[in-house]
Order: C-alpha cells, then structure tokens, then sequence
C-alpha cells in the first residue's frame, strides 16, 4: 500500500510516503498499521480524513495493498 | 456547465479574459492574495501544496455538484502552489452565467467548500530573509 503525508503530518512521519504491507483491512486496521510504523501521527488521528485513490473514504472503507491511501489534515488552500 | 481548471507554480496573470460565451450576461471573478502577515506577524511568503490529482478532481466535483443547484455556463480555476509571495494570487475562480446571481452563489459556495474539502495546504509562511534566501538557493 501506497500511504502519502502532507502539510505538517511530513514533519511528524520524516517522510511524504511510505510503502506498507497492510494486507485487507478496515479504517482501525489500517490505523493500527501506520501507528505502528509513526506513532507520532497518533494525536492527528481525530482531524485526519482518509483518501483512497483520489477519494475521500468514510469509516466504513476498506483498504488492500493495491491502493494509494492518503492522510488528509485539515486543508488550507485558497 | 464548462470547467476549466489549473493547479500550477506559476504565477496566474492578470486580468484573465472572460470566454466568449454566448447566453452569458454575468462574469464575476474572485482573486485569494497571499496576506502580508500570519498570526500577527509580517510574511514575505506562503509556502502552498496540493495533493494532485486529487484537488484538481475535488474541485471539479464541487463545481459540477453545485452547478446542478446554481446552474452556470463555466467556470474557470487556478491555484498556485510552491512559494507565492505576499501580494500575489494564490487563486482566481471565475464564473459565467446567464444572471449575477447565480454566478455570484456558486463562486461563494465553490470558495467555501474548496476551503473545506479540497487538499491543498498552506504548508509554511516565509519571513524576508527566508524568501531571500531561498531564492539565492
């Protein structure tokens, strides 16, 4: 899985991606996956949205290892 | 209704020409500048980014959502990304209808959702001396 950071969420992680083995997982599995790699993100997690391939997702979605998943912080554009 | 937009690290000029669009009795534009101060204190710069292509399909979905409610003939977008310096656009949105009214309504609906749900950040503001001297880099 393809999981890309922006905006502040770089500084936490060092990084703007990361390729992640996660298997099929839901939105707590997912999270579980990445907290485990960047605890950090832990305190982000309540105002963080989650995109897969493009789209914003709910808590109901599901993710596998083809995806490219990324972690949205609250935006600021305009 | 036509859309047309851009994401870009260039600078987006001035004035952007209405389309010759027939029907079309209203062209009503909004330019976002970058303010010279953050949190009280002058900047010289904001720094911008964009999860493309996700703002770009973001921003497109928006507007086709809201012209189903506000029906326009077009619309054009710009947002620039990477250092803007203060005083500079950071957008420019654009609508034409065939009224001002609902021109009017959709750019303030377009502003107000892109604001909310488009990934684009301003990810750090730049002091003079920053922006000096990163561009001497």
């Amino acid at each position: 899985m393809r999981i890309l950071f922006f905006a502040h969420l770089k500084d936490v992680t060092r990084c703007a991606e990361l390729n992640l083995a996660c298997g099929d997982v839901d939105t707590d599995g997912f999270w579980r996956k990445i907290l485990n790699e960047h605890p950090g993100l832990e305190p982000f997690r309540g105002s963080v949205r989650l995109a897969k391939n493009s789209e914003y997702v709910g808590s109901d979605a599901r993710f596998t290892d083809s995806d490219e998943v990324a972690l949205i912080p609250p935006v600021s554009g305009g | 209704m036509q859309i047309e937009i851009q994401i870009t690290t260039l600078p987006v000029p001035a004035p952007l020409p209405p389309p010759p669009l027939t029907g079309a009795g209203a062209w009503v534009e909004f330019r976002g500048i970058v303010r010279g101060e953050e949190n009280g204190q002058p900047i010289a710069a904001l720094e911008y980014e964009a999860y493309l292509p996700m703002a770009e399909r973001e921003m497109r979905c928006i507007l086709e959502e809201l012209a189903a409610q506000r029906p326009c003939l077009f619309a054009k977008v710009l947002h620039r990304v990477g250092v803007i310096p203060a005083g500079e656009t950071a957008i420019y949105a654009g609508v034409a209808g065939r009224h001002r009214a609902e021109a009017f309504a959709l750019l303030t609906a377009f502003m107000d959702r892109l604001k909310r749900d488009v990934p684009i950040w301003k990810c750090r503001a730049l002091t003079a001396d920053n922006l000096a001297k990163l561009q001497a880099s």
